[in-house]
């Protein structure tokens, strides 16, 4: 924007300038308190306990990376593994979610059919329930039907919880297309399913990208269900496996915090590489949710 | 909608494994939970069917009472916390003094992309009273006398937890604010100046009115997001010291896995459930309420 100086007082220059300085300070305070932790965890990861103990806030005086290297090495800290599991966990979730959404979505976008007023209604009210009424009923209910403790068990849930916004999101974007080109497609042949996958699929790739990154945050991020679903350590994510970690060490810091870059490590990259696209996304999702 | 329908049995074959699943994961327990609310059980084999007694002393239990008002408390703090602030930030950012607005959005909402028990804790050690953050900066500025176990303070602990909640969703909707003011002519906010409107009379009289839509959803995702605290809360403190930060989530799953007592439990998620429902849907009858002259 250009400077209207001209003209100004000099009281007024003076007074936009203090204006000028608190307001950037206000937002660079913010700013670096919302990075900070992560470079703080960073450098102190660094050090060793005894370092660490003596003075929490001084820079590393002998940086060296003896914390990770005890972590990454060392399976009984069960790290490695829950990144594993994180990783299976999120990106089958996130695949179903997407696939399952877009389906019901332009189902219930396009196609006229008994029941879809219940279907409409049913996820409606997904999205409405608590989603902790559910912690320990769902525990229950996994239990005696022998689905707790399983290299899938999470999904079920994450993939349920996903399905409105998917949904949702899917329907509200599928309406705006106009049926022109699937009555073109029927016309020359096309079948219903191909229609769906070589037409409609390719248009709908924004609103599924939306849809995955949402998904992505919220199945890495996930806890309450993992701790009540999950009890064999070999099957714990990230978020468990942090639980147990920190329990088991509260007491060196040094080593959570190398425990936690490391877990942490994926989604900051992700973010970091992508965060116009994670921001619009997640934006998107919310509103329109 | 499709002209040419296609047959029964197709849309049949797309939609029925997710909606059995959904109905698997979401509506057989909340059955299920319905069902055991009405039985003495302690997750072993035996079951006895002891009618209303579970929701009459849910009624009377003060411990449940006194959770369900820490998460209005949460709701209440973080409204005014996160929403607030964040239309505070969102007005300077639009300011035309500040710069690098492109890294306070990038910065600003990365606490909220992070899992809340790592913010947990981040913020367990920040607050740790002999290698805490806090207790450091208290030192550094003469004021030992101040530091202190603060997580054992059960009149501060409310405070303590709801501020991780607060730094991590500021620019969360900073963000969701921010895109709608992007939306506001310029030449509307320009002549408001001309007229001689202040700052805060510009953003109450001018900005708020014209991004009232986009504030209700974020008071009702704020709602929404406070009414189902477990995640920090069950790293920072578990509830304690002595339920002093026990909201309604982290009750039920005491009662029903550290106590074992799960007919109790089963009728707590009920009475979450009721409660959720009424104050969600009631904060989005408001919201409706309150975009509908757009309509009009």
């Amino acid at each position: 924007m250009i400077e209207k100086g001209y003209g100004l007082t000099r009281g007024k220059k003076i007074r936009n300038g203090i204006t000028s300085v608190v307001l950037n300070l206000i937002m660079l305070i913010f700013s670096l308190s919302c990075i900070f932790p992560l470079v703080w965890m960073f450098y102190s990861s660094l050090k060793i306990k005894r370092e660490f103990n003596a003075d929490v806030m001084s820079l590393p005086s002998n940086p060296t990376f003896s914390n990770y290297q005890k972590i990454l090495t060392n399976t009984d800290y069960h790290i490695g593994e829950s990144i594993m599991n994180s990783v299976r966990t999120t990106v089958i979730s996130v695949l179903l979610i997407v696939a399952f959404g877009f389906i019901i979505g332009y189902f219930l976008a396009r196609v006229k059919f008994k029941g879809s007023k219940i279907i409409w209604i049913m996820l409606l009210m997904g999205m409405l329930i608590p989603i902790h009424s559910l912690l320990v009923p769902i525990y229950v209910v996994f239990n005696q039907t022998k689905l707790s403790n399983q290299w899938f068990t999470l999904m079920i849930p994450y993939v349920a919880f996903g399905m409105p916004i998917a949904v949702f999101l899917v329907q509200g974007f599928v309406k705006e297309v106009p049926t022109a080109l699937e009555e073109a497609a029927s016309i020359d042949g096309c079948s219903f399913s191909g229609t769906l996958f070589r037409v409609i699929l390719p248009i709908c790739r924004p609103v599924l990208i939306t849809v995955a990154i949402l998904q992505t945050f919220s199945c890495w991020n996930e806890f309450s269900f993992a701790l009540v679903l999950i009890k064999e350590t070999r099957l714990q994510t990230v978020p468990l496996a942090m639980t147990q970690f920190t329990g088991q060490f509260s007491s060196d810091y040094p080593k959570i915090m190398a425990a936690m870059l490391i877990t942490m490590a994926p989604i900051v990259v992700l973010y970091f590489a992508f965060s116009k696209h994670i921001i619009k996304g997640m934006v998107a999702g919310a509103v329109k949710g | 909608m499709l002209s040419k329908r296609p047959k029964a049995s197709t849309i049949i074959a797309y939609l029925a494994i997710p909606l059995l699943l959904y109905i698997f994961a979401v509506f057989i327990p909340l059955v299920t939970s319905l069902f055991y609310s009405f039985f003495e059980w302690k997750g072993g084999p035996n079951k006895t069917f002891i009618g209303v007694t579970n929701y009459k002393t849910l009624l009377n239990d003060d411990v449940f009472w006194l959770s369900f008002g820490h998460n209005i408390y949460l709701v209440l703090i973080c409204l005014i916390g996160q929403v607030g602030l964040a239309f505070i930030f969102v007005m300077i950012i639009n300011t035309r003094f500040v710069r690098l607005k492109g890294v306070h959005r990038t910065f600003g909402f990365f606490p909220s992309t992070v899992s809340a028990v790592s913010i947990g804790f981040i913020w367990t050690m920040i607050y740790d009273s002999r290698r805490g953050m806090l207790n450091w900066a208290l030192t550094q500025m003469g004021m030992e006398d101040k530091t202190q176990v603060w997580l054992n303070n059960s009149e501060l602990v409310m405070t303590l937890v709801s501020i991780p909640l607060i730094w991590q969703y500021i620019g969360y909707y900073m963000i969701i604010l921010l895109s709608a003011t992007s939306a506001i002519d310029k030449e509307i906010l320009e002549s408001a100046e001309l007229d001689g409107a202040s700052s805060f009379q510009k953003a109450i009289h001018v900005v708020l009115p014209m991004i009232k839509n986009t504030v209700a959803v974020c008071i009702v995702l704020c709602v929404s997001g406070n009414m189902k605290a477990f995640d920090n809360i069950y790293v920072m403190t578990s509830g304690g010291p002595h339920n002093a930060s026990m909201v309604m989530a982290m009750y039920g799953y005491q009662i029903s896995f550290a106590q074992q007592n799960m007919g109790y439990g089963s009728a707590i998620s009920v009475g979450i459930f009721v409660l959720g429902i009424a104050v969600v849907g009631g904060m989005q009858l408001i919201q409706r309420w309150i975009s509908r002259d757009e309509v009009g």
